[in-house]
């Protein structure tokens, strides 16, 4: 399977675009789409309301390519390369240290501030995420889903120490973090000058979904608001490749429905 | 929740916050760091918190010969009775609960599965910190910063604690850099002359603590010895961990004499 070559009908699957992605699960899959697309590699979005249950680790995005099944952006990044596709290649390996460890920073900070916001803050959790993750469902399994859920996120927060968090706490981490890779960027296009890597895509798929996503207050964004070189480094992404023509397959456009539905 | 901090007034826990307060205190070891650094350092911090930190736990407290050997008995002789029965099972708890929920979902389905990916990951860090640290004495150049401390701090249990399961420990052996930054740190700021006193003036604590992990050695020591006998006589029960303990003192030799054929 390894030996084959990318094919053409590749398709990576998420949740519903318009009304049921999350803030957390749309930052995901843009980072995965982000990575294929810097990779050269086609890749066709497919909207399902059960993406999450059909991932073989419980999570989105996924990839079907061939008859294989990946999900999650380091198994995928792992795929491509054993295809012979790596955008990391020429990196030494303090580099490669480096790009892992800001990439475990992004999933430690950003990722799970973004899960806290989600499921933890009481009134994004009534307004927000409850109508919106089980809508492609009856009642009363969308209550229930979203519980579970709900249920799910508050143990694993607990267990890491986050459930203790008041939300200004969380948004300081936020901030710490988009300093970090603010100050790491500097005045550089990626974060390892010349060529992007799949940090630039976690990156951009965090950062933008951040800045597009509307939430109740738009503390979140504004945190990443405040470093220019982080929205700046996010428009050039967007313009190089998702294009702002093609408004199926863009960004920009998937966030936007996004937000247009948010709007109360 | 430890590691606390008491000054004058003030209780301050968890080494984020601690740090903080220190450096409104003017005590600072990140002044020399560029800005890129300070961002390094914050990175590596969660590498170590997402990669090392569940083998690290698992080793303590989770792998089973460990835990029952030496964290139990280490913990439960400095906490008082019937505390010490509760709290270590409690935290061992903790442990395997944070283990499964943040890397124990699918594909992994069992524990074993679990296990061998965290210490597959653990490997991987103790590689990427070795290849960061190259031929350099600390991580940033000649003085220690906050990263060597927060480095030390989830090293220096692998690379000192005795334990009967030691796959961690023999991968640190083989990155003779790490094992050098260790001994440089502990020859640096936590030498104990041979009166018992460090030169910090932390005496009777460090004094304790040398005594019990020479306790925990040799308790270590008698259980190998308890069980290659054993082996060789099957038929006899094995001895409950309590009466080794409170045995230990004046009854060594007679195990080997009330077991052998």
């Amino acid at each position: 399977a390894a030996a084959e070559p990318w094919p053409e009908n590749a398709e990576l699957y998420q949740q519903l675009k318009e009304e049921q992605i999350l803030l957390s699960d749309n930052a995901s899959s843009l980072a995965v789409q982000a990575f294929l697309k810097m990779c050269n590699l086609p890749i066709r979005v497919v909207c399902r309301a059960n993406a999450e249950y059909m991932s073989p680790s419980g999570k989105v995005p996924f990839i079907h390519v061939g008859n294989q099944v990946v999900s999650e952006l380091g198994p995928i990044v792992q795929f491509v390369k054993a295809k012979g596709h790596s955008l990391s290649d020429g990196l030494d390996e303090v580099q490669k240290a480096e790009m892992k460890a800001y990439m475990e920073l992004v999933n430690n900070m950003l990722l799970t501030a973004e899960l806290y916001l989600q499921w933890c803050d009481d009134v994004t959790v009534e307004e927000i995420t409850h109508p919106r993750y089980g809508s492609p469902y009856p009642w009363p399994l969308n209550r229930i889903l979203s519980y579970q859920k709900q249920w799910e996120v508050r143990r694993k927060m607990k267990a890491i120490g986050w459930a203790g968090k008041t939300l200004e706490q969380v948004l300081e981490d936020v901030d710490q973090c988009c300093q970090a890779l603010s100050q790491r960027l500097g005045t550089q296009p990626y974060f390892f000058n010349k060529q992007p890597t799949e940090l630039d895509a976690l990156v951009f798929g965090h950062l933008f979904t951040i800045l597009t996503t509307q939430l109740i207050t738009d503390e979140l964004s504004e945190k990443v608001k405040n470093y220019s070189n982080l929205t700046a480094f996010c428009r050039r992404i967007e313009q190089q490749y998702f294009g702002g023509h093609d408004k199926d397959s863009s960004a920009a456009g998937a966030a936007r429905s996004a937000k247009r539905s948010l709007l109360r | 929740d430890v590691p606390v901090l008491i000054s004058e007034d003030i209780v301050i826990s968890q080494p984020a916050k601690i740090l903080n307060f220190l450096r409104k205190q003017k005590y600072n070891a990140d002044y020399e760091l560029s800005a890129k650094q300070g961002a390094d350092t914050l990175a590596y911090i969660a590498l170590l918190e997402e990669k090392l930190l569940p083998a690290l736990l698992h080793t303590f407290w989770v792998e089973a010969e460990n835990y029952c050997g030496v964290t139990k008995p280490w913990f439960a002789s400095r906490i008082a009775f019937p505390l010490s029965l509760y709290l270590p099972g409690k935290m061992s708890r903790e442990a395997l609960n944070r283990i499964l929920l943040t890397r124990g979902g699918p594909p992994l389905y069992s524990l074993t599965e679990v296990e061998a990916q965290i210490y597959r990951d653990a490997k991987e860090c103790l590689n990427l910190l070795s290849q960061r640290l190259g031929t350099s004495q600390f991580f940033f150049g000649d003085t220690p910063t906050t990263l060597d401390a927060f480095v030390f701090g989830f090293l220096a249990p692998i690379y000192k604690v005795c334990f009967p399961r030691v796959q961690l420990q023999e991968h640190l052996k083989h990155l003779p850099n790490l094992c050098r930054f260790c001994d440089d740190i502990l020859n640096c700021y936590f030498r104990v002359t041979v009166s018992g006193h460090s030169p910090a003036g932390q005496d009777t604590a460090d004094a304790n603590l040398q005594k019990l992990t020479q306790l925990v050695n040799k308790e270590s020591n008698l259980i190998e010895k308890m069980d290659d006998n054993l082996r060789k006589s099957p038929q006899h029960p094995p001895r409950k961990l309590t009466t080794l303990k409170l045995a230990a003192g004046g009854e060594e030799s007679s195990p080997s004499n009330r077991l052998s054929p």
